[in-house]
């Protein structure tokens, strides 16, 4: 195997265009499933001197943050706190210093994971990814980006150069939760997160996603329709919770089984609602 | 491939494979043996290193990935024969049962206390949630993380008078 260290997008690009290349980030999905032997790559390719992937920049109607950016950085982030708090929230309880110090946001998009975290607040706030390759760029939103447990729409030679969250409402109720089996470390079991906006006794704006319940990491879009406009009764949450436990298809592993997953889901769900309707 | 870094203010060049991790250069090349191979996936916290300052898992990081940087480790922290007030702090809280777990946990609260002086216990859990013990509990190890804040900062009033 080669480590090929480089320095500029144009490096990156040729690099990976080669035979058995992959990107290395910060290693802490990666070189895990090396060890593990899931992957023999015949290069590895660090991009972490190319200074276009790296750094949060806000400008009038977005949040860039650069794919190789570590998540110490976000949490660090002036920026982040006001612009984009719950993916803050969620940063905070992801991993632990040692690798939140070395783990990026490109790379746990990348790895796609049905439990990546960080997903859940970029789902949230509908925030884009933006890919190159040899044939250019293109920004995918990153609800159309995962395609199954470990599968993303990158190609081969493609990589992330960063995340752009969309400048949105100021109002936003945040709600994140996860469920795993210790505080720390944990790759959630089930996670939900939750933006709602509420105006006159109605919830005017729902938006709730959810992950490690479904092969990808998604929103739930039944529940938001559900409860869209309405006035956040027990009824209506009781509905939600229902329709919460339908829309997702989780699966038994050796962290739960489908049917707590389920269940956990529901109850996440009726609990964002009752905050945000307490608030 | 060569690779140059510094370890405990000391430059130097070891010869590596691609696969060599930061904790085999360390261990074997250099014979810092203090830093511990625990689980070797990022989950126990015992082979814990300083990179430019923040605590990381010497296991996930390569040896060519810290290409120029700065490394320190537990043996870096003493001045001679005597210990770092961290440490001497974890020997007499009784935080130390087989010591596996220790130069981990030390290179983690030197980086904490470093950023924050006077942690809350909570400030405390959070720097520590990446190192494990099986020994001790951890009840001991935040009473002498509370004891060596304490003595740095009387040893910053006494520096300062
Ligand atoms: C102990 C431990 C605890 C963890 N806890 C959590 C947790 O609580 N929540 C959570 O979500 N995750 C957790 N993780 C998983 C992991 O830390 C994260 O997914 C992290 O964000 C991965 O980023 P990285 O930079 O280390 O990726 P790497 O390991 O470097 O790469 C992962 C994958 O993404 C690809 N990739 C990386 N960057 C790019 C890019 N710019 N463009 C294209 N492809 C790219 C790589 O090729 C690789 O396939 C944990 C891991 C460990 C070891
Ligand atoms: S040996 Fe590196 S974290 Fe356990
Ligand atoms: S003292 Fe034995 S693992 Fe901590």
């Amino acid at each position: 195997m080669r480590y090929v260290r480089v320095e500029t997008e144009a490096e990156l690009l040729e690099a990976l265009d080669r035979d058995g290349a992959h990107l290395l980030s910060g290693g802490t999905d990666l070189l895990v499933k090396m060890r593990s032997g899931l992957l023999r790559p015949k290069s590895l390719v660090d991009p972490a001197r190319v200074a276009a992937l790296r750094g949060i920049e806000g400008s009038a109607n977005a949040l860039w943050i650069g794919a190789a950016t570590p998540f110490a950085e976000i949490l660090a982030s002036k920026e982040v706190a006001a612009r984009a708090p719950l993916l803050a929230d969620v940063v905070r309880v992801l991993g632990c210093v040692q690798i939140r110090n070395r783990g990026t946001l490109g790379g746990n998009l990348a790895n796609a994971s049905p439990a990546a975290d960080s997903a859940v607040p970029l789902l949230l706030y509908e925030a884009a990814v933006e890919l190159r390759g040899k044939r250019g760029s293109r920004s995918v939103p990153i609800g159309d980006f995962f395609l199954a447990p470990g599968r993303t729409v990158l190609e081969h030679g493609e990589y992330m150069r960063g995340v752009s969250i969309p400048v949105s409402r100021g109002d936003w109720i945040p709600f994140f939760h996860k469920v795993g089996r210790r505080r720390a470390l944990t790759i959630a079991i089930a996670s939900v997160g939750g933006l709602t906006s509420i105006s006159n006794g109605k919830a005017v704006d729902v938006r709730l996603a959810a992950g490690s319940v479904a092969p990808v990491p998604l929103r739930l879009k039944s529940v938001e329709r559900a409860v869209a406009g309405q006035a956040l009764d027990d009824s209506v949450i009781a509905r939600a919770r229902a329709l919460a436990a339908k829309e997702i298809s989780p699966i038994d592993d050796v962290r739960a089984t489908a049917h707590y997953r389920r269940e956990v889901t529901a109850d996440l769900v009726a609990r964002a609602l009752e905050r945000a309707r307490a608030t | 491939m060569k690779v140059r870094f510094a370890v405990n203010g000391r430059a130097v060049t070891a010869e590596v494979d691609a696969e060599t991790r930061l904790l085999d250069v360390l261990r074997e090349d250099l014979h810092l043996t203090g830093t511990k191979e625990g689980c070797g996936e990022g989950e126990c916290g015992a082979c814990t290193v300083l990179l430019d300052g923040r605590p990381v898992n010497s296991c996930l990081v390569l040896a060519l990935q810290i290409e120029g940087a700065d490394i320190v480790t537990i043996e870096g922290l003493a001045d001679g024969p005597r210990l770092h007030p961290i440490q001497q702090a974890f020997v007499d809280a009784g935080a130390v049962q087989c010591g596996f777990c220790t130069p981990g946990f030390v290179l983690s609260v030197y980086a904490l206390l470093r950023d924050c002086p006077a942690p809350s216990d909570e400030e405390i859990l959070m720097a520590l949630e990446g190192n494990l013990c099986r020994c001790t509990g951890y009840a001991k190890i935040v009473d002498a993380v509370r004891l060596a804040a304490k003595r740095l900062a009387e040893a910053r009033v006494q520096e300062a008078a």
